[in-house]
């Protein structure tokens, strides 16, 4: 069965689709349901519920798989009988508002509303393993049994005083677990309780059969995982009734995020269950079912994952399915929006494994893949046709979809985090080329707002991460968005950061500039205008008083290099071919050269080799720091004078 | 005969911040002790009597620090769903706290159960407080009332229901037992007197109201929420005195330093400002790795607490006096000189002719260098590892001697590769300094007339001087740069009273640069 791990309010939904494990099912922070494929890792498809923002999903269950193999096939509606694939269609959403939404991954489309029923947020839904039903809990404390031939409410019951939180239909259909802080087991027939289950002392949120075995046999076990706690419970059914406590519990290290096992079908058949909690590690556990066992069983295996960087930081995982045979694991981890998927062979002999994955590279691929993905869809060239035919059925879909499309490209740039936008901005080529059109980094064009809130609170770190920008257009943006009140702390700011080295010194003038061109008029107008400014003016001034002599000293220091630059590569030259001619022609000029050159012809040649080095180093450092070093380039133009000279001399 | 001069240190004005009294004290705590709590830390509150105990409210939890432990002391658990507002009573005895699921829970400190349960609210409780008389809890919830409850028998005093949306911050009076203060999401602050059943003062925040807290002399009420602090004089009837604006998200926690001159305001930006309370200036500012929902001050500043959304708690201490006693030490010394010294005391009559012991001058080592005309020793000694990186200063000061002697050249000549590199090295470091730099080019000028014969024999020293180069180009880039940006303020100071041209002019300009010229440059060449 498809895992239900996300039941609670505060957890995000993140199902694998059942059998086959194809899609993966998630619902993300703002609100939409992306299906990836697991196959390919790329987004398959993404629905946006019209009321994503007021009415979040709290919980996705998929149906069961409809395959020919199956035995009877079940209609659920007509028009889809026909089409018959083995593929898990259907796809029960629970809200807050408290309706649940009916998503078919087939048609890409919702598929139907149930509603009506619930007063208050729905918290888990169930899908009946045979029958076309559908059970939903709410916060209301009500069951409701919906039946989806018809799409209305088959019967609706008072399950407890509390919320019900979590749901579960056992395998054969016949029992039906829920829970608020008691579980309870229903006899779905009756419509009864059959029996009470207390322990938990906060809202259950997972709930599982863990045998397929009937419930008068001793030999029917579930278990439970409640809010804020750090215990799987297994509890028996017993046939006497005198099931008071759980019978086993498993320990993991944080609330129990998503839950898959393997169910056993006799005693030999040990459980096989994989636990993704809270805080991103995954716990492996392998156990006998019989009878009670008082120490806590911990995990066989712990799995946790980290990035490839110096420091690694763990990547938390959001969900894990099992394999057919013991070793090999579905994992999904990263980030909700681009979640990534991964079949690994786990090495269970060992107690706790780490994985270390590049998550940044593989985010920005999957990236580039899934905007392809979402475009192919769209570029149908049905819509055109059926528009005007069928307004009222087919034209919202395309238009649901293109705006999603839309959409989701503005909500990848603003679900980044700040840190990672200014990433962004330097690296710009990765997203650009990702984005392809160029219209979705439009939201990182300027960083007035960044700005501002740095200036107010005086926050040194994101003042850095602004100033540091060196792309033009960016600056004036920021600067002609900037609002007046802040116009006269950035100067002030400005000042003080002028007084720097010159590295970073010459990134400030730019601002300065921008921020003189852009609000001459204001400025102009400040009546105290010579106050408020004199302290960056009179800063200038003793920085620039200098000025003379150090561009003399420049001169000097230029007129050394060139002629050691000169001197090394007349070396060469002579090296090669003719000593002698070189000697007389610079003799007058460069006598200490001249002289060392006749001296320790040797040893000079291999200083020049060094200098060359260091030289060339030291212009790949300038152009790194600065694009247009035209002083250098200069330097090398002159330098391929001389040697022009020379050869011409010679 | 005239005695030796020391080289005279030029005292600069400090670049950047300046060190005021106020940085040297909150600067001097200890690097923070961390502690992982079960979730976001919501309350700090210090116990009022020795040994200053502080209940810290994360989650379902309400841990007790003691002033030095890591581990806590005592923790309550006995609550089903997330504690708020866990606050002592002020004989440390007792702790109340609220509830999410409306039950107010009194403890005894030492105690594991509590005492009392005050049920009534119907929403989550985030306010609890004990009265000045210590029989009293007020409590406030997302109910909109707040009510007061008799401790003994548990029973609820009076409900008031004037809130008009959640009440989530609070505070009682420590001098009258029948005042309180409540902050609320509707944007109000209301003093209650339990006297008249009814708000005496209504302050309108304009934020839905995080916190609030009573200056010590009851007189001044500060407010918090949304961006704002704001500072309310109680006695003119909640006449608005300051409002602040110092951080870019939702101020969550307000402190007051022991002794009231300073106030403490802490932000979701993850920032602690320090204000000084008599002019309301930002004096000091603390950055902390998440957003702040909670802050504790201890008595006499002896730690900063803070809680965080990460649910980490981070505790600094002040640096004991211990830790600067080597000082002390040294300062020490002189007086058990002076006991030698006989007829201190002595106070000279009129008569007396007075004669001065000559007080021994102490010399640094390249003063002494200096006096016997060791040039070259005393650069190197002014170019120590210490002097050079720590105090840059004095070694700039010493060329600058040796300049004005005219034996810099002297002092300068006759370098192995090593002691040329260094020194090229400190004027490297120490070129752009504007502070340094008249010396430094004259300093620079000369090794090169010195030096310019043996160019090109080291890697290492002309290595160095293409960093120079590079350096003195990037300079003077800037410089004309800075050029041009004064010749704009020239003509911005110029056009500034004739008001008439400025914008006529400007707007033009920066017209014609939006429309896309690459280079910038040359518009701005015009103007100046």
């Amino acid at each position: 069965m498809a895992a239900d791990g996300g039941s609670s309010s505060l957890q995000l939904p993140c199902v694998f689709s059942p059998k086959s494990r194809q899609f993966l099912a998630l619902c993300a922070q703002d609100g939409r349901l992306r299906i990836w494929n697991t196959d390919s890792k790329t987004l398959h498809q993404e629905y946006v519920p019209s009321a994503h923002l007021s009415a979040t999903c709290t919980c996705i269950a998929w149906g069961p798989c409809r395959t020919v193999k199956e035995g009877p096939q079940r209609k659920k509606r007509k028009s889809e009988a026909v089409q018959v694939e083995e593929k898990a269609d259907l796809l029960a959403m629970g809200t807050a508002a408290g309706t649940v939404l009916i998503y078919s991954t087939a048609k890409g489309a919702l598929h139907c509303t149930l509603d009506g029923a619930h007063s208050g947020g729905v918290n888990c839904v169930q899908w009946h393993p045979e029958e076309s039903l559908l059970y939903s809990g709410s916060d209301d404390t009500n069951i409701v049994e919906w039946d989806l031939q018809t799409g209305k409410t088959r019967s609706k019951w008072k399950a407890d005083r509390a919320a019900v939180t979590s749901l579960c239909v056992s395998p054969d259909g016949k029992l039906l677990l829920s829970a608020g802080h008691i579980i309870k087991m229903w006899d779905l027939d009756t419509k009864e309780v059959y029996r009470k289950f207390t322990g938990h002392s906060t809202a259950v949120t997972t709930l599982r059969f863990a045998t397929t075995r009937p419930p008068d046999s001793n030999g029917l076990y579930f278990l439970s995982g409640a809010a804020h706690d750090r215990l799987l419970s297994v509890w028996q059914v017993r046939e006497d009734g005198k099931d008071k406590n759980s019978v086993v519990s498993f320990t993991l290290t944080d609330e129990p995020q998503h839950i898959d096992l393997v169910t056993s079908n006799s005693k030999e058949e040990a459980v096989r269950l994989a636990v993704v909690c809270k805080d991103g590690q995954l716990h492996l556990f392998e156990h006998f079912l019989n009878g009670p066992c008082k120490k806590p069983l911990s995990p066989s295996c712990t799995v946790q994952m980290s990035d490839t960087k110096e420091s690694p930081m763990p990547i938390p995982l959001l969900a894990a399915v099992l394999g057919a045979d013991t070793r090999t694991v579905m994992l999904a981890y990263g980030s909700r929006l681009q979640p990534v998927m991964e079949k690994v062979e786990i090495n269970t002999a060992e107690r706790h494994v780490c994985l270390a994955r590049d998550v940044q590279t593989t985010l920005s691929l999957s990236m580039e893949t899934t905007v392809s993905k979402v475009k192919t869809p769209i570029v149908n060239a049905k819509s055109k046709v059926l528009v005007p035919g069928l307004p009222g059925h087919k034209a919202p879909l395309k238009g649901t979809s293109q705006g999603s499309e839309k959409r989701k490209k503005d909500t990848d740039t603003k679900e980044m985090s700040i840190a990672e936008r200014l990433g962004e901005i330097d690296l710009s080529t990765v997203s650009e080329k990702g984005a392809s059109k160029g219209t979705a980094s439009l939201q990182t064009d300027n960083f007035a707002v960044l700005l501002v809130q740095g200036l107010e609170s005086n926050d040194a770190s994101i003042l850095n991460k602004v100033f540091l920008t060196r792309k033009e257009m960016v600056i004036k943006k920021t600067v002609a968005r900037l609002p007046l009140s802040a116009v006269l702390p950035l100067v002030e700011e400005l000042t003080k950061r002028l007084q720097g080295h010159p590295f970073t010194a010459v990134l400030m003038v730019r601002w300065l500039k921008a921020v003189l061109m852009h609000h001459t008029s204001y400025l102009a107008s400040l009546p105290d205008l010579v106050t408020q400014l004199g302290a960056l003016y009179h800063m200038i001034e003793s920085r620039v008083k200098m000025f003379h002599k150090l561009t003399k000293l420049q001169g000097k220091l230029y007129l050394l290099m060139t002629q050691m630059a000169t001197s090394d590569s007349s070396n060469v030259v002579s090296d090669v071919d003719h000593t002698a001619k070189l000697v007389y022609e610079d003799e007058s000029s460069d006598e200490d050269e001249a002289s060392g050159d006749e001296g320790l012809p040797d040893e000079d040649s291999d200083h020049w080799e060094e200098d060359e080095a260091m030289t060339e180093d030291n212009q790949e450092e300038s152009e790194d720091e600065d694009p247009d070093s035209r002083t250098e380039s200069k330097a090398n133009g002159e330098e391929d004078m001389e040697h022009e000279n020379e050869s011409e001399e010679e | 005969m005239a005695s030796f001069k020391p080289t005279k240190i030029q005292v600069y004005p400090k670049l950047g911040e300046k060190v005021t009294q106020d940085t040297l004290y909150w600067k001097n705590y200890k690097a923070p002790v961390q502690i992982k709590e079960f979730g976001a830390v919501t309350s700090i509150d210090f116990s009022p009597v020795t040994p200053h105990n502080f209940a810290v409210t994360a989650f379902t939890r309400i841990h007790i620090y003691g002033p030095f432990s890591q581990e806590p002391v005592k923790s309550f658990t006995r609550f089903k769903d997330t504690a708020y507002c866990g606050r002592f009573r002020s004989d440390g005895q007792l702790l109340v706290a609220g509830c999410e699921d409306s039950v107010v829970r009194l403890f005894d400190v030492s105690g594991k159960v509590a005492l009392r349960l005050f049920k009534g609210h119907t929403k989550a409780v985030h306010l609890t407080d004990f009265t000045s008389d210590r029989y009293q809890i007020l409590t406030g919830s997302d109910d909109y009332t707040c009510r007061l409850w008799d401790i003994p028998n548990a029973t609820e005093l009076t409900t008031y229901r004037e809130h008009t949306d959640y009440i989530r911050c609070g505070v009682t009076s420590k001098l009258n037992r029948d005042l309180f203060i409540t902050g609320s999401y509707d944007h109000t602050v209301k003093l209650f007197d339990a006297r008249v059943e009814k708000s005496v003062i209504t302050m309108d925040h304009g934020q839905p109201v995080e916190s609030v807290l009573l200056y010590p002399s009851e007189g001044l009420l500060v407010s918090a929420g949304g961006r704002h602090v704001k500072v309310w004089d109680l006695l003119k009837g909640g006449q608005p005195l300051v409002s602040l604006k110092n951080h870019h998200k939702t101020v969550t926690s307000l402190a007051l330093s022991s002794n009231g001159q300073r106030l403490l305001s802490a932000s979701l930006d993850r920032h602690v400002k320090v204000y000084n309370t008599t002019n309301y200036k930002v004096v000091h500012n603390f950055d902390y790795a998440a957003s702040i929902l909670s802050l504790g001050l201890a008595p006499d500043d002896e730690s900063i607490v803070v809680g965080m959304t990460n649910s980490i708690l981070s505790i600094k201490h002040r640096k004991k006096q211990e830790d600067s006693k080597e000082i002390a030490g040294q300062q020490r010394r002189r007086p058990s000189y002076r006991v030698f010294v006989k007829g201190k005391n002595y106070v000279p009559k009129q008569d007396d002719y007075l004669v001065c012991k000559p007080v021994k001058e102490h010399l640094a080592k390249y003063d002494k260098q200096l006096r016997t005309f060791d040039v070259s020793k005393a650069l190197d000694t002014a170019l120590g590892t210490y002097i050079r990186f720590r105090k840059p200063e004095i070694t700039v000061a010493v060329i600058k001697e040796l300049d004005r002697r005219g034996t810099l050249k002297n002092a300068l000549a006759g370098r192995d590769e090593r002691g040329l590199s260094q020194l090229l090295n400190f004027i490297i470091g120490n070129l752009v300094d504007a502070r340094f730099t008249p010396v430094l080019v004259t300093a620079a000028e000369m090794i090169l007339d010195i030096y310019k014969s043996v160019i090109g024999q080291s890697p290492v020293v002309d290595r160095q001087l293409l960093r120079l180069q590079d350096l003195v180009e990037r300079e003077i880039d800037f410089q004309k740069e800075l050029l041009e940006v004064l010749g704009m303020l020239d003509t911005m100071f110029a056009s500034s009273l004739p008001r008439k041209e400025v914008p006529c002019s400007g707007i033009g300009r920066s017209n014609g640069l939006t429309q896309g010229e690459p280079s910038t440059s040359k518009p701005q060449l015009q103007v100046t």
